[in-house]
């Protein structure tokens, strides 16, 4: 990959192994631009920034970068460029294209920030599945779109009591629609997911251990099926049944947007009952199950990101992680400040320096 | 650098137009400044000219000098088929297309972010053609997006009320295009909106 003004890589050539890659060095060399900039060529947009004034180097009116991969055994080339008058532009194979092309790179990232992903607030969650949704299908992400703006909307008309008009209603119907498509797409990941955190914690815990994750939807489902149809007969009984509660409240009250993840650990909700520790290990095992889960449904092989999470992780989970990385035939990146206690047989490692591969 | 205080007023008075920059408008500025000046009247009356006297038709919205308009006015099309565009440009692009039916623009936007309603829309000319029984189908031709569908919906359900049929385009794929290359909202769409051959 290249990578020419971007942040503080001013000229920057990598070509990373096929396995682990190890970038190292000291704080504010660079380590983590690289990272993003492979995420954004697969992503568009930042994981640390809305802004992509901020990625420019200093004093720079454009950045470009260049990164070559295969999906599939097909050579693939995505080229993104950035320039403060014209915004953004993608290409795969030198044609301009969309971050919804189903040849773009597929990414799984993991930061110091995703330990909260427990503890933290549903949102958090939520935000987790629609990461992975967004990268397995385009659509979803369309569908998000328009479902927070017909949020808004119903919103706004709930606080100023037009709730009665016409136009309510149709902005009603379509909240459903849309509804009903992000709950199912959620609950069918889910269902991945959880198949494969279940075997990888017990792997993690020396088979002590037992996780299992459940969508938590923000309405009663009364009939066993699960489809789009079942699912917007039962918002609409709900959002019928709620509709005092939330004209009093002036706002939506069901819906994808208040779903949450129901993590369980040996069948009990982890958010409230696990230790720190144990909540680190589920981290690392839905962190994992999003890389194969990603794997099966999109068929391509993601890269794996890993920002900084080492130093998190006690030495016990630091190995196994890293074995994990050696063996899974997943190409993964990892950031690191050294290499004590890093077991890198078949690692690639790199060191940045101010912006430069050493 | 100070510039001559009409020379300025000309650069700021470019610059509210879309898509015009400062350096383009200082462009169109100079440029102004050296046309006969004959041409630079004519320009300047060109566009108080189109400004007076042209206005939305009261009968279809589309843009106009003489009410009704051209198109409402020409009996050889087809009264049956109304169609509804957002802007008088997807007229003009629906004429390109041989459609010789009437139509429908509804010349204000209606964005979900904003604080507008679809009782907001102005819909009394569409409501009478509908309810004097010559439209036989409303085709909606609206942009294919979250707004779009919301739309669609209210005018199909006022349609419905007055016994008239609505249709609207189909969603698909652009002649020419690579299906490889199409993004997968697009191609499923046109995949849902299949034909038999």
């Amino acid at each position: 990959m290249e990578a020419r003004d971007f942040r503080n890589l001013e000229k920057l050539t990598y070509r990373p192994g096929s396995g682990l890659n190890i970038i190292l060095g000291d704080n504010a060399q660079g380590k983590t631009n690289i990272l993003e900039s492979i995420y954004l060529l697969s992503v568009g947009t930042s994981f640390r920034t809305g802004s992509d004034k901020n990625l420019l180097r200093y004093d720079k009116e454009t950045y470009a970068l260049r990164g070559l991969y295969s999906c599939n055994d097909r050579n693939l080339e995505a080229e993104l460029t950035y320039h403060l008058k014209s915004g953004k532009m993608f290409k795969i194979n030198s044609k301009k294209t969309t971050f919804g092309n189903p040849l773009r790179l597929r990414v799984v990232i993991f930061s110091p920030d995703d330990l909260f992903l427990i503890k933290g607030s549903p949102h958090k969650r939520r935000q987790f599945l629609d990461f992975i949704l967004t990268q397995i299908k385009s659509e979803y992400n369309y569908n998000l779109v328009n479902y927070s703006k017909i949020l808004k909307k119903r919103n706004l008309l709930l606080k100023r009591e037009q709730y009665n008009t016409r136009s309510f209603a149709i902005i009603e119907e379509v909240f459903i629609e849309n509804a009903a498509r992000i709950i199912l797409a959620r609950i069918n990941l889910i269902n991945n997911l959880d198949e494969y955190a279940a075997s990888i914690y017990q792997e993690i815990t020396n088979r002590k251990g037992n996780l299992k994750i459940r969508y938590a939807l923000s309405f009663p489902l009364e009939s066993g099926k699960i489809n789009h149809d079942a699912l917007k007969e039962a918002l609409k009984k709900q959002i019928g049944e709620k509709k005092e509660q939330e004209i009093k409240r002036r706002s939506s009250l069901v819906g994808p947007h208040r779903d949450d993840l129901n993590v369980y650990q040996d069948g009990r909700i982890a958010r409230y009952f696990a230790s720190q520790g144990q909540q680190r290990n589920i981290v690392v095992a839905l962190k994992l199950a999003e890389l194969h889960t990603l794997k099966k449904i999109s068929g391509f092989n993601p890269v794996f990101l890993l920002d900084e999470v080492l130093s998190e992780l006690d030495r016990e989970k630091r190995h196994l992680l890293l074995d994990y990385l050696q063996e899974a035939g997943f190409q993964s990146f990892l950031t690191s400040v050294n290499l004590d206690e890093i077991d890198h047989k078949s690692a690639a490692v790199v060191t940045v320096k101010n912006g430069h591969l050493q | 650098m100070r510039l001559a205080r009409p020379l300025e007023n000309l650069i700021d008075n470019l610059l509210k137009l879309p898509t015009i920059g400062p350096k383009t408008a200082q462009r169109l500025a100079l440029y102004i400044l050296k046309m006969p000046a004959a041409e630079a009247r004519q320009l300047a009356q060109a566009i108080i000219d189109a400004r007076e006297k042209v206005f939305p038709c009261s009968r279809c919205g589309y843009l106009t000098d003489i009410d009704p308009c051209f198109i409402c006015r020409d009996e050889t099309r087809d009264t049956s088929i109304l169609c509804v565009a957002e802007e008088a440009s997807d007229i003009i692009a629906m004429e390109r297309t041989g459609y010789r039916g009437r139509y429908y623009v509804l010349n204000k936007n209606f964005n979900l972010m904003d604080d507008n309603n679809l009782e907001d829309l102005n819909l009394d000319s569409f409501i009478n053609q509908l309810a004097s029984g010559e439209v036989k189908e409303v085709v909606l031709a609206l942009n294919p997006d979250i707004e779009g569908e919301v739309i669609s919906r209210y005018l199909a359900g006022l349609a419905d009320g007055h016994g008239v049929k609505a249709t609207r385009l189909a969603h698909g794929l652009p002649v020419g295009g690579d299906i490889e290359f199409a993004d997968e909202i697009t191609l499923r769409r046109a995949l849902e909106g299949r034909k038999e051959i």
